[in-house]
């Protein structure tokens, strides 16, 4: 571990890499996005499509640990997708963000002037939109995240690490239940109001894959008609097939594409950092 | 005197003392609210009534028609935009409290669910897990390595100045200093320097030094 940290903190005083200042040459817009083919990486495609801001896309492969790169550490330091730059905020100095949830808020605060996809600042429904997009981040994503370990890729089956976590997910997919049946008594298909926010957008992804974790959504039938109702935006289409075709509803259902999926994933979250 | 202007719903896990560090740094006042978990009151009405996800803590404003709030990262970010105007602990520029806002979420999915996980693996699981536990510990470290790598060469996360964002992570960073999870010569670990630095910082502040007080007479303190 120790030489490992050393490296870490080395970084700090690096400057970027070759591989970073030819992206940044490569760039045609002022958003670059690097992502993956995951949950948490489509939340940012997604709002960039429903916001119809143009953006680069950089994929980063977990195969070859580029995650854990010194570039991206200069750009993430926690070594994980999303992040997002963004070359024109504060006159040009430019910015680097972690955390999807948070480059959510960031997208909407600076971009959705108008409250096209959001509330204005201050207002119940703009803190609404914030209890919801936590309880993504910090509930339903790392639960769900250890129902997928537990179920997918730890190479020992520990059935209490497989039903602790799957039953918290579901938990957490029953209060986004309750909440959808109450906003449908209101005429609302959506989480927070009566439009799309970026509190349906954080939880989509990981909704769409509850069957990889186990999880039947069968069992949330007012969670299931909201996923169909987004799945038919064009903003939505787009968006989750950055920066390759999602295919993950198709492989939780297919138990062999599903196995040799988990082996392939494994095989980088196993490795030890 | 009059009443206080907030109700907190606490428990003794780490969550709610993060909105404590606030309300008494921004001179707030409040009442706290036990919510008996071995009852199961959590669970139930009237307090799911106010917060559908069962967890503590929730805020109420009794000074903005009772409003409530929950998500303790939510919460943290009503009372600075609505009581911190003086700046105390967030930030004039958009571009500060972008990054504020940021670690803010770093901490909520970042640090919380993976410090929650590992305590309950190494302290309170019955039986031990051996792989659930090496997970969880790993990731911690590894969490408190990448916080150290952010703030070398800087006291504060954001500009030069303590903010919510530092105080966040707080609350969690005490299991490091509980002899249970065997951590204890964390102090001596160069990787986490920075890190020590920081939080030692914050545990010498008014606001922490109170809300521990609080929690340690409000709360039975588990024994170690
Ligand atoms: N809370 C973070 C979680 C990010 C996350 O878990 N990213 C995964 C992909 S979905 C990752 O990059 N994993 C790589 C690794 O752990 O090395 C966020 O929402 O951005
Ligand atoms: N280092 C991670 C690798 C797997 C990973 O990054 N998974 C992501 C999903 S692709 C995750 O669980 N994220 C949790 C979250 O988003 O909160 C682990 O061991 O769990």
């Amino acid at each position: 571990m120790a030489s490992t940290l050393a490296n870490r903190t080395k970084l700090i005083t690096r400057h970027l890499t070759t591989a970073a200042k030819s992206i940044m040459s490569d760039a045609k817009h002022p958003i670059t996005l690097y992502t993956a083919q995951t949950p948490n990486g489509v939340k940012v495609s997604i709002l960039l499509e429903e916001l119809g801001l143009p953006y680069n896309v950089r994929t980063i492969s977990f195969d070859k640990t580029e995650q854990k790169e010194p570039w991206f550490l200069e750009i993430n330091p926690n070594g994980r997708i999303p992040a997002l730059t963004d070359s024109s905020f504060d006159n040009g100095k430019g910015i680097n963000l972690m955390e999807s949830g948070c480059i959510l808020q960031y997208l909407v605060e600076t971009y959705d002037k108008d409250h096209k996809i959001s509330y204005p600042h201050g207002t119940a429904e703009y803190w609404d939109v914030q209890q919801w997009v936590y309880f993504q981040n910090a509930g339903v994503g790392p639960m769900q995240g250890q129902a997928n370990h537990f179920y997918r890729y730890a190479p020992e089956k520990i059935p209490y690490g497989i039903n602790r976590y799957q039953t918290e997910t579901a938990r957490l997919y029953g209060v986004l239940n309750t909440r959808l049946e109450q906003q449908a008594k209101k005429g609302s298909g959506f989480l927070v109001g009566d439009k799309l926010t970026i509190a349906d957008i954080t939880t989509y992804g990981w909704v769409r894959s509850a069957g990889w974790a186990g999880i039947d959504i069968e069992n949330f039938p007012a969670l299931k008609k909201w996923e169909e109702l987004l799945d038919e935006r064009e903003g939505f289409k787009k968006g989750r097939d950055v920066p390759t075709p999602s295919r993950i509803k198709e492989m939780a259902k297919d138990e062999e594409a599903a196995k040799r999926e988990a082996a392939k994933a494994s095989a980088w979250i196993m490795k030890k950092d | 005197m009059s009443s206080p202007q907030f109700t907190l719903y606490a428990h003794i896990g780490p969550n709610p003392w993060k909105v404590v560090f606030l309300l008494e740094e921004l001179g707030l006042t409040y009442k706290l609210a036990h919510v008996d978990t071995s009852k199961n009151e959590h669970k139930e009405a009237p307090y799911v009534l106010l917060n559908p996800n069962g967890r503590m803590p929730t805020l109420v404003d009794h000074h903005n028609n009772d409003f409530a709030i929950w998500e303790s990262g939510a919460i943290m970010l009503y009372l600075i935009e609505k009581y911190d105007t003086q700046k105390k602990l967030s930030f004039e520029k958009f571009e500060s409290e972008a990054l504020a806002k940021q670690y803010l979420m770093f901490q909520m999915s970042g640090q919380g669910p993976y410090f929650g996980q590992a305590v309950w693996f190494e302290v309170y699981h019955p039986e031990k897990v051996p792989s659930a536990s090496d997970r969880y510990m790993a990731e911690i470290k590894r969490i408190v390595t990448v916080l150290n790598t952010i703030l070398e060469g800087r006291n504060w996360l954001v500009e030069d100045k303590c903010s919510y964002a530092d105080l966040s992570f707080i609350p969690w960073m005490w299991l490091f200093d509980w002899p249970v999870m065997k951590m204890s010569n964390w102090r001596e670990v160069p990787e986490y320097k920075n890190v020590v630095r920081w939080y030692d910082a914050m545990e010498a502040m008014e606001c922490v030094k109170k809300t521990k007080e609080i929690r340690a007479t409000e709360f039975k303190m588990p024994s170690s």
